[in-house]
């Protein structure tokens, strides 16, 4: 119990302190997870509508795959992009290991199948009684899936901070393509993996608790976008 | 008269089982149509195919003068001449104003114009009140009255009901029905009307069918159908014992 609140301690002390190396760590995280999280959504959103929409040969398996790798081990993904940049592998000559853009490009990994099944399943659940009265108003096939994408807004908001919780905090993918090196690659979630190894438990559970309340603030800031964008129709009256 | 639609021999399969199989049908320009029938008896089906929504799986389909090949500009052309409000009209999430608007804005139409029509089709429906109120926010009886509006915004030849009074109250029934036929009878609107209320489709529809497993039983004027069924089901159906 002690180290739990030696760690809320320190965590607040981190915090004020305005410690630059975790200033640093901090926005490197930041920056890592939200380009991830771009590039998954700019990739995944159109992807996710495609496979809900088209209907062609192998459709159904593309989409069991994607759902598959929802759960794709962090560690696996990590691996893989391991692999391809190290030196042996087809894109070492790019020299990317153990820089922020591997991390990234791990972190798309991770986050593109949740983004894409997510936003398949969303744009399916209406896709039919959505598409069936633009097209009745009159809209062209281009523009009856544009509405048909922002009338399944919920859930595709819903897939982009699931994405988001997972690839903020992942540790598994980060670690083995950053290598965790300081003031380079090093980020929340590894920091709090050298910490521990170092002892160093209430720091580790105090970066624990800057990542928790960085997760918050990001969430929050969705929440007001997607609140804002659809007033009070997203609540539903339980009696 | 014109014949806006022309089926023969159109069916539809769904699996294994047939849904639809009509050897001849034409709708004229200018009448209430009315499609009575049992759940299960294909009229969703017939009103999908001919509203261009569902493609037939065999037979000769012509809508508005034209044989049907489903080719995309085709089908967007002809579509763009139509309009439908099913018994539970989808509203799109926004005001009242987006959904009636949302038809003119697909046809790139000016926004100067877009107000005005919006406005005037609202008011037709008595729903000019509630321009600006968020549309799935509405009671049932309002959602298909700004339906209706949305489909009137685009002026189309023909409007497609299907159970358009089915999960609302008696007075707004009413004051839909008169609607239904003050759009025929002003703006010259054919409209095809499918409808569980036998009482509905006597006060409205000028020509009516009879579906029944898929085919149409009988059809003719309204009047003939409800007086002197020739079949013994369409009989037993106007007892109201299906």
């Amino acid at each position: 119990m002690d180290v739990i609140w030696q760690g809320l301690k320190e965590g607040f002390m981190l915090i004020l302190s305005l410690d630059q190396e975790l200033i640093q760590v901090t926005l490197l995280s930041l920056h890592v997870s939200l380009t991830a999280l771009i590039i998954a959504g700019i990739i995944g959103i159109p992807a996710g509508a495609f496979l809900a929409l088209k209907n062609f040969h192998g459709r159904r398996l593309i989409l069991n795959i994607t759902y598959t790798l929802m759960g794709l081990p962090p560690v696996l993904a990590g691996l893989i992009v391991f692999l391809f940049l190290s030196n042996r592998g087809p894109l070492g000559d790019f020299q990317l290991l153990f820089t922020p853009t591997a991390m990234i490009i791990a972190q798309v990994i991770l986050g593109f199948p949740l983004v894409c099944g997510l936003t398949a399943r969303a744009v399916m659940t209406q896709q039919q009684e959505v598409y069936d009265t633009s097209v009745m108003l009159g809209a062209t096939r281009t523009q009856a899936i544009l509405t048909l994408i922002r009338e399944s807004r919920i859930g595709i908001i819903a897939a982009l901070t699931t994405a988001l919780g997972r690839l903020i905090a992942e540790v598994g993918a980060v670690m083995m393509v950053g290598g965790n090196i300081q003031g380079k690659t090093r980020v929340l979630t590894t920091s709090i993996v050298l910490e521990t190894r170092m002892g160093h438990d209430s720091r580790a559970l105090g970066i624990g608790i800057i990542l928790l309340l960085l997760a918050f603030i990001i969430m929050l800031i969705i929440l007001k976008l997607e609140k804002r964008s659809f007033k009070d129709d997203s609540t539903i009256q339980i009696i | 008269m014109t014949a806006l639609f022309r089926l023969f021999n159109v069916t539809k399969n769904y699996g294994d089982r047939q849904v639809l199989n009509v050897e001849h049908l034409e709708i004229e320009a200018g009448h209430i149509y009315g499609i009575l029938g049992p759940n299960g008896s294909g009229k969703t089906t017939l009103l999908r195919v001919i509203s261009l929504l569902t493609l037939n799986d065999t037979g000769k389909l012509e809508v508005l003068g034209e044989h049907i090949h489903w080719a995309p500009t085709q089908l967007l052309r002809l579509r763009r001449q139509m309009a439908m409000v099913t018994q539970s009209s989808y509203m799109f999430e926004g005001s009242v104003f987006y959904n009636v608007a949302y038809g003119l804005k697909t046809r790139k139409t000016p926004e100067p114009e877009v107000k005005v029509k919006v406005q005037e089709s609202l008011e037709l429906l008595g729903m000019l009140d509630f321009i600006n109120y968020p549309a799935r926010k509405l009671s049932g009886g309002e959602k298909q009255k700004v339906a209706i509006a949305r489909a009137l915004a685009v002026n189309p030849k023909v409007l497609f009901l299907d159970e358009p009074t089915s999960n609302i109250d008696p007075s707004s029934s009413i004051e839909i029905e008169s609607y239904i036929k003050y759009i025929n009878e002003e703006k010259a609107t054919t409209i095809i009307l499918i409808t569980h209320k036998l009482f509905q489709a006597r006060k409205l529809a000028k020509q009516m069918f009879l579906m029944w497993d898929g085919h149409i039983l009988e059809q003719g004027p309204t009047r003939d159908l409800f007086h002197d069924p020739r079949d013994p089901r369409t009989r037993k159906f106007l007892k109201g014992e299906y």
